[in-house]
């Protein structure tokens, strides 16, 4: 491990390819980039969460951590390791201070891998205008977490009003497993479809997305239901003459009933962080489905139908009357 | 899918884009049978409750184990417990496991005990009921390869191996070996096709299931650089090597009379080589993978001198790995002057247009120096070299080297200019290493194939025509072997620890090659 005080980007290049000379092997299999981008008071737990992301996925992984835009002279900070504390693959975390906050992609660029796709991350409070963010202008997939914003609703409809083909929200990686179990069970039943429920906590975006994706894909209306949670804990599907519920009080193991059979267990637990992250790792195209769920829960229309690259809109937090919040963080 | 309830296409919920969500088989029973064996405990359970445990069993599903044992299912169950926990490759959490146990059920009983059969018959019935499997099974026979027709005809007996009797899916999977020759592999193969149908017959080649052996066709056919060179205009030969550091252990009882080439060469060996030297499948399904893995094994040829070209050998005792290690003919219960070979290497050529004139050596042995498994394509000289003689001394054959274990990945040995004022050129080696990040995600074989049978996906399973195809390769060598053995020949000796007898590297050096040292 390296690490740099008060240094420059240039510096920071040097020390990763003398670290990876040092480590005995160049990294051959590397699939892809992450930019995560970083609040400071999360950089453990975000660390945490992409090197387990890592351990699935060959990457090189930058963790950006912007600090006082306000302060007067720009500075940066950085720690290379290679096979060390962050995982097997290559890691830098970069504080970035002052002014340089602002340009945080004149020291990402150069160290992004070698025409591998870029995967930009926000643990924080993400833009409301990715476009606002160059770290997000230049990734080909942008991942959000709706659930960890003050007002969910109002952070998803900012996701879908913003949405471009290539973005993507850890709320809607919460309902694979939620999914996977309700299109198995949909598997041994026949009939049509004629009515559907979703319980949950009421502010979890899980829950609308969720209820999205079936009404979009059954055709029917889904209710939705208020519960004390956690997350999801319920969804009904009532086709033909079945009735199925899968419900999850405990947040680890669902209940699935079926009219006239027994009921079963099946592990449903609430996935962790890195979990969720390397599952948005394993795909690095357009999520259509996720486009169409988002469609219903907003009201919006044509997602995918928008140009999946972006234009860097320039702001300056310091004279912006609203500025984003992603650029002014600790 | 055999099932009219598992149409992917009728199910709203699934849709092609919708690519996170897995493939989940439909409810269904997998019945074990031997199930205290070693193969069931090390693998098959683990990979049952890894498979549980990502999420990729169905609800209704049911883990069914028959074997000759006095237990309730309570004892089995813990004992399925232990052997999960002790094998698992996935984190273990205890709910997964309570979810196996509460659908876990035993059934005690011989193979000739047709009420034992009669029972069994009857729960499939009933566990549609209990547990909602829709009647659906899949029988694992972990069984002695004798006790396969007592089997069968008890499930032929109850009608639970017919689908329509049953009205739901009923398939069967086995292991190797698949038979000793090629007329014992016919009886055996129309024995279970007629006892199932062919389709729904799965036999296990555990190498098939390794996701290297399934990234060579990804190599081959989803680039461009390497299918235009892969033919004889570019290829010098090929070389296939399994090898094994570890001896027979206690497993003189089956290997006594098989032997490496029927162990090994018959099926891993010659898939490998079946994958490498096929042309390009019309789709990736089953029926299209097997008629271009058929084509290749048919147009096998054995050299006209075969004696020359199919080498056998036997280890003696020697140092491997820092221990002394007994010869084979004193591993315990191995006869006095076993002729069974440990080691064996033969030339095969490739009769067609792409292949004409290039060689596949395969080799396999017990106590080799180490554990590898890999195929080694070695590429044909430049045909010019602009450099003075002594520059490209150094320079042997472009090489691209498929490593199907350990250390996952592929590897190109190419020459590159030695750092200095003059120009010598020598070979380096360029790495992909597929489980450099990937290992934790990728599943062992057997879990694996076991969804695919649970789903229905036939295209990683040989099928009967290919495994009589790869018998009337084996049975010529065999029979040469037993020609030499009459007139007092057996297998060469080789000290355990080195790279095989001398022969297999005289057979090379006749062609004017050498073996590449894994």
């Amino acid at each position: 491990m390296t690490a740099l005080w008060d240094t420059s980007g240039t510096a920071v290049i040097k020390a990763l390819s003398a670290e990876r000379r040092a480590a005995g092997s160049v990294s051959s299999g590397l699939a892809l980039t992450l930019v995560a981008v970083v609040d400071e008071k999360l950089v453990t737990e975000a660390e945490q969460a992409a090197t387990a992301a890592a351990a699935q996925h060959p990457c090189r992984l930058l963790v950006v951590v912007r600090r006082r835009p306000d302060a007067p002279e720009p500075r940066l900070d950085a720690e290379v390791s290679v096979g060390g504390r962050l995982g097997p693959g290559e890691a830098v975390v970069m504080r970035m201070y002052g002014r340089l906050a602002l340009h945080a992609e004149s020291v990402v660029l150069p160290l992004l891998a070698p025409d591998a796709p870029v995967v930009t991350w926000w643990f924080g409070e993400p833009p409301h205008l990715i476009a606002h963010d160059p770290l997000g202008v230049i990734a080909d997939r942008r991942i959000t977490d709706a659930a960890a914003a003050e007002d969910p609703a109002a952070a998803q409809r900012t996701r879908a009003n913003d949405y471009a083909p290539g973005d993507t929200d850890l709320a809607w990686t919460r309902t694979t497993l939620w999914r996977s179990l309700c299109a198995s069970a949909y598997d041994s039943l026949s009939g049509d479809p004629h009515g559907a429920k979703v319980t949950g906590e009421a502010s979890n975006p899980s829950r609308a997305l969720l209820a999205g994706w079936l009404e979009r894909r059954l055709g029917v209306h889904v209710a939705v239901e208020d519960s004390e949670g956690p997350g999801v804990t319920g969804v009904e599907l009532k086709i033909g003459d079945d009735t199925v519920t899968v419900a999850r009080k405990d947040g680890r193991t669902a209940t699935l009933s079926r009219t006239g059979q027994p009921d079963r267990a099946m592990p449903l637990p609430r996935r962790e962080l890195g979990d969720l992250l390397a599952e948005e790792l394993r795909r690095l195209d357009a999520d259509e489905i996720y486009a169409e769920s988002l469609e219903t829960v907003t009201g919006l229309h044509g997602l995918s139908a928008r140009a999946p690259k972006r234009t860097h809109v320039w702001q300056d937090p310091m004279d912006a009357s609203d500025p984003d919040p992603a650029l002014t963080t600790s | 899918m055999s099932s009219p309830r598992h149409l992917v296409s009728s199910n709203p919920l699934r849709d092609p884009r919708d690519r996170r969500l897995p493939r989940v088989p439909g409810p269904c029973a997998l019945v074990v049978f031997g199930v205290t064996g070693d193969l069931a405990r090390k693998k098959l359970i683990p990979a049952v409750y890894d498979l549980a445990n990502r999420g990729l069993l169905p609800p209704g599903f049911v883990l069914l184990g028959f074997a000759r044992r006095d237990w309730g299912d309570g004892e089995f169950e813990s004992i399925a417990h232990e052997a999960a926990k002790a094998g698992a490759r996935t984190g273990w959490r205890d709910e997964v496991w309570q979810r196996i146990a509460a659908a876990t059920k035993f059934l005690p009983g011989s193979f000739d005990d047709d009420q034992a059969f009669d029972r069994l018959a009857q729960m499939l019935k009933d566990l549609d009921a209990t547990h909602g499997t829709g009647g659906n099974a899949a029988f694992y026979l972990s069984i002695p390869p004798a006790a396969f027709p007592t089997v069968l005809k008890q499930m032929e007996r109850t009608g639970m191996a017919d689908n329509e009797q049953t009205q739901s899916w009923r398939r069967v999977v086995v292991e190797k070996p698949f038979g000793h020759d090629l007329a014992s592999a016919i009886e055996l193969n129309s024995l279970v096709d007629h006892v199932f149908t062919a389709d729904d017959v799965f036999r296990i080649d555990h190498y098939l299931g390794k996701e290297t052996v399934q990234n060579l066709l990804a190599l081959r056919f989803a680039n461009e650089m390497f299918e235009p060179i892969w033919n004889s205009h570019h290829i010098d030969s090929v070389q296939i090597t399994m090898a094994e550091d570890v001896g027979i252990g206690s497993r003189a009882g089956f290997y006594e009379g098989t032997g490496a080439a029927r162990d090994v060469l018959q099926n891993h060996l010659l898939q490998l080589l079946a994958l490498t030297a096929m042309d390009e499948p019309v789709t990736f399904d089953a029926a299209a993978l097997r008629a271009e893995k058929i084509k290749v094994l048919e147009a096998v040829c054995l050299p006209k001198d075969l004696s020359a070209y199919a080498v056998r050998g036997q280890y003696d005792q020697g140092w491997l790995a820092g221990s002394r290690v007994k010869s084979y003919l004193a591993e315990e219960n191995v006869k006095p002057g076993s002729t069974t070979e440990t080691f064996a290497a033969v030339r095969l050529d490739v009769d067609t247009r792409r292949w004409a004139g290039v060689p596949f050596y395969l080799r396999t042995g017990k106590r080799l120096p180490r554990r590898v498994t890999e195929i080694g394509i070695v590429f044909k000289k430049a045909p010019h070299l602009p450099f003075a003689r002594d520059d490209t001394s150094e320079l042997g054959a472009n090489q691209l080297v498929v490593r199907v274990q350990p250390d996952e990945g592929v590897t190109l040995r190419f020459g590159s200019k030695v750092p200095g004022t003059t120009m010598e050129v020598r070979d380096v080696a360029m790495d992909f290493l597929y489980g450099e990040a990937f290992t934790e995600n990728s599943p062992e074989a057997y879990e694996r194939l076991l969804l695919d049978v649970l789903l229905g996906d036939a295209a990683l399973f040989p099928r009967n025509e290919e495994v009589e195809a790869s018998w009337r390769i084996i049975d010529p060598i065999e029979e040469l072997w037993r020609q030499q053995e009459s007139q007092g020949g057996g297998p060469e000796l080789y000290r355990a620890g080195e790279w095989g007898p001398r022969g297999a590297d005289e057979m090379l050096a006749r062609d004017g090659r050498a073996w590449r040292r894994p």
